[in-house]
């Protein structure tokens, strides 16, 4: 069930506007003789939660994978707070600022929810092997300063209870959560969130919303890649639709759906 | 030079051999996504009830399949009562090589508790040998390459001609998908089983027929052989399994001609290493690069 | 001191170091080494062509390389370094992006491929029939005949698997340690959180190497021989049995399974009757074996030690 002619829309790529945290430009890669993602050129803009949706095979998880470093671009390149990060493996975007969730669920089962923070961070002198042979007395005090940090971001999402339980015991909500709070115990700068919705209670659902309202306000970056277009338009703005691996428009959720290209790429693909 | 013709001849026994092995092996990986390490072990034990049909007096021919009987039963059973429950466990992909090692423990042991440590041989007889030049086969032989062209032959027919067969590559392809699309999948899995089994027994038998005589402890070396003759066609296609072995076959008879036959395993083996590093998936297939989930 | 309880304590004191090595690469950072005997073996190999004289008795019945004839500690020195340096290429090209069965079997071909080469070539290691005579450690100190020296060498070896023990956990209870095991859990996550995966994984590889190299010099020293049949690659899988049963990622587990595994359970068919044709025993161990790792798996998967959950105490104010 896929379109059998390309979607004859032009795809506008948002240079007129003042250049983003993030920059990307005629990304292109193909898959199994598919066009993946072709050419696609976006800005996204610091401070807000940018949407990134689309049909099934739109391109969305491509691209996604291409800004977080798995997957190499044949070509096209990628800015990041103006550093060509194109060839910048996928740790050390982490590193950065950039940091990424996942679809499924990626936390460590068996380490415990203040272990999953912890383990995130990368200034603890204790993450070395000289380091950790060195012994408490060397990284007692990052560690400590670590729990502390870790401790706050737990109870500022409402975890706290949760600490010694392992990741793998928690609800599926509750999982993605510590996802989050892992990805911000790197204080990133932009994240990249990969439908962090799916299969999530829709209770649940409101509370991750809050939080991530909450972390824009506070001046984080995000790119959203969501299916749930509730979410999209309660979150978002602005929104980018991709289709068939090409990016057929930007805006708010509100006058895209005016876009006639736009709901019929939606409807047929 | 006429050395390695012979070689080359000797080479090609040993890869109609290696593919009825590998192709079987192959295709359990493809549809279940697990490497069988005790395939090496049905193998032999498959040549084991074959030897001890044959000692009753029944010709080698028809013991072929007896062993490839005994492979499709040992097979099946061991992936319904033990690879697949694991598997539905969740289990990761390492501890399934774990389950593996330790299923192909377990089999060989008690084949050796029943069979004892000893060499033994198939009454058989060679036949005549035909030359072509420098080019040397025995009857025996040609009959080992015409069956493995037959069954070869009789895979593709299936694969690619059967409802059967087209059943099969979608599971391999993606499981979930085929059985949203109507396909059988559990009981695909069984059939695959029972017919990747049956070339098991197969070529345990055969094997055992080209090497002379042979005995439990063979079942290790065996399974690496496949393995590499599988990965070097690439994982999972039936089709490079059949390159794969052509590649070791030649590999093996050429390296024990031109070094010595010692080293033969260490060429083949090398080879595997080799392909595992500079393109882990092998020459035809997909599989193999990037990293498994957990 | 019965002769008999001394090969077991020794045996013992390299068994659990062996275990706890194996432990750090599989059951901490989920490194599944399939070759690791292979180390154990170098080890083993390396101290001994290093202790050993030039020519030995009978005008050089065996051969082999070096024969530096050093005293100790430079030959255990020296095994726990060429261990270490063997496992640096192996892990950089296993442990790159390959599935991870995949990289366990090519562990295990590896460990084949060794043993075909050392067998095969007699000027190396002497091949099939291996090397003996050995000279005792601590020779050069007392006479390697009688009790005070079999006290001496139990020591030692105990002093290593301490040792050894002591190095592992305070790896493992380190941020260090966290990390590894969060590789283990899941590495695409951990990579996403700025860790070097592939860089974290060589260097765990190495260090359980080297460890394993320590073990076998203190094995060898020993027995004061060493052969292609001590250490084909089912050993491995003893010792893979020895930390699913012991306790996966818990060094006292890995500590345990080496009692109850290959010390445990080779001893206790020691005292079983033989009955049947010979070797009849043996087969059935391993088909207990066999049957016990599957048995885990299934009942029992983290062992009868579990990892330890770590729970932290209140933060000091401030």
């Amino acid at each position: 069930m896929s379109l059998d002619r390309p979607v004859t829309v032009s795809s506008s790529s948002p240079g007129a506007k003042a250049p983003g945290i993030l920059n990307t430009t005629a990304l292109r890669r193909g898959f199994e003789g598919v066009h993946a993602a072709d050419d696609v050129s976006i800005s996204v803009r610091p401070g807000r939660i940018t949407g990134l949706i689309g049909p099934n095979g739109a391109g969305k998880s491509t691209v996604l994978a291409m800004l977080a470093g798995t997957l190499a671009p044949e070509s096209g390149r990628i800015h990041f707070e103006g550093s060509d990060i194109t060839s910048m493996p996928a740790y050390r975007r982490a590193r950065i600022g950039l940091v990424r969730t996942f679809q499924m669920s990626a936390e460590f089962a068996r380490l415990t929810v203040l272990e999953n923070l912890l383990a995130a961070s990368q200034m603890n002198r204790g993450d070395s092997l000289f380091g950790a042979l060195l012994g408490r007395r060397y990284w007692g005090a990052d560690e400590d300063r670590l729990v502390a940090e870790a401790r706050a971001l737990l109870s500022r999402f409402g975890m706290t209870a949760k600490e010694s339980d392992y990741a793998g015991d928690l609800s599926g909500g509750q999982k993605r959560l510590v996802e989050v709070m892992r990805a911000l115990m790197l204080h990133p700068r932009m994240l990249l969130l990969d439908e962090p919705m799916a299969g999530v209670h829709p209770n649940v659902v409101h509370e991750i919303a809050d939080c991530l309202e909450s972390l824009r306000d506070g001046g984080l970056t995000i790119l959203l890649v969501e299916h749930e277009l509730p979410i999209v338009e309660r979150l978002c703005d602005p929104v980018i639709v991709m289709a068939q691996g090409r990016v057929i428009g930007e805006g708010t959720l509100s006058t895209l759906r005016l876009q006639p290209e736009i709901l019929e790429a939606y409807l047929v693909g | 030079m006429s050395l390695y013709v012979a070689a080359f001849g000797f080479g090609l026994v040993i890869a109609a051999v290696i593919a009825i092995a590998a192709v079987g092996f192959t295709m359990q990986f493809a549809v279940t996504n697990m490497l069988n390490l005790a395939y090496g072990q049905v193998m032999i034990t498959s040549a084991f009830v074959a030897y001890a049909v044959n000692s009753a007096g029944v010709n080698i021919w028809i013991c072929l399949l007896v062993a490839a009987v005994s492979g499709s039963i040992l097979s099946v059973l061991l992936n319904r009562f033990l690879y697949a429950p694991f598997q539905r466990k969740g289990i990761p992909l390492v501890g399934m090589v774990i389950v593996s090692v330790a299923v192909s423990l377990v089999l060989s042991n008690i084949l050796l508790a029943i069979a004892g440590p000893d060499n033994v041989s198939y009454l058989q007889s060679s036949g005549p040998t035909y030359s072509l030049g420098s080019f040397q086969l025995t009857a025996a032989e040609i009959g080992i390459i015409a069956i493995s062209i037959v069954l070869m032959i009789g895979i593709h027919v299936i694969l690619v001609y059967t409802r059967l067969g087209r059943a099969m590559r979608a599971t391999a392809a993606n499981a979930s998908l085929a059985r949203n699309s109507g396909v059988p999948t559990v009981r695909i899995v069984d059939i695959v089983w029972l017919i990747t089994g049956g070339l098991c027994g197969v070529a345990g038998a055969v094997t055992s027929m080209n090497s002379g005589s042979f005995t439990v402890a063979d079942g290790s070396s065996l399974i690496i052989t496949v393995l590499a003759a599988a990965v070097v066609g690439g994982a999972g296609q039936p089709y490079g399994a059949m390159l794969g072995a052509l590649i070791i076959g030649e590999v093996t008879s050429l390296s024990a001609a031109a070094i010595s036959p010692e080293y033969e395993q260490v060429a083949a083996f090398g080879l595997l290493i080799a392909v595992l590093i500079f393109r882990p998936r092998g020459i035809l297939a997909r599989v193999g690069v990037g990293s498994s989930p957990k | 001191m019965s002769y008999y309880l001394v090969t077991i304590a020794v045996y013992f004191a390299v068994d659990a170091m062996a275990c706890v090595a194996l432990n750090l690469q599989f059951g901490v950072a989920g490194v599944i080494n399939f070759g690791f005997i292979l180390f154990q073996a170098t080890g083993a190999y390396v101290a001994a062509v290093l202790s050993l004289p030039k020519d030995t008795a009978h005008n050089g019945f065996q051969q082999y390389v070096l024969g530096l004839h050093l005293p100790f500690p430079y030959p255990w020195l020296a095994a726990i370094l060429v261990s270490g340096l063997l496992a640096l290429p192996i892990g950089l090209v296993v442990l790159r992006r390959l599935r991870n069965d995949l990289q366990a079997i090519s562990l295990i071909v590896t460990s084949v491929i060794a043993t075909l080469i050392v067998t095969n070539s007699t000027p190396f290691l002497n091949g099939a029939a291996g090397v003996a005579l050995v000279p005792a450690p601590f020779a050069g100190h007392m006479s390697p005949t009688g009790t005070p020296y079999e006290w001496l060498y139990i020591g030692v070896a105990f002093a290593c698997a301490v040792l050894v023990l002591l190095f592992a956990t305070r790896l493992t209870y380190s941020p260090y340690g966290r990390t590894l095991r969060a590789i283990r859990e899941n590495e695409d996550a951990a990579g996403a959180l700025g860790k070097h995966v592939y860089a974290r994984k060589v260097v765990i590889f190495v260090v359980g190497g080297a460890l394993g190299g320590l073990s076998g010099a203190v094995l060898v020293g020993y027995i004061g021989f060493w052969a292609p049949s001590a250490w084909l690659y089912p050993e491995t899988i003893i010792l893979v049995a020895a930390i699913i049963v012991g306790g996966r990622g818990n060094h006292l587990g890995a500590v345990l399974g080496a009692l109850l595994v290959p010390l445990g359970f080779e001893e206790v068919t020691r005292f079983i009757p033989q009955f049947g044709t010979s070797g009849l025993t043996p087969a059935i161990e391993w088909v207990v074996i066999g049957s016990l790792i599957l048995g885990f798996l299934w009942f029992r998967p983290r062992g009868v030690i579990p990892e330890t959950r770590r729970v932290f105490g209140p933060t000091r104010d401030g």
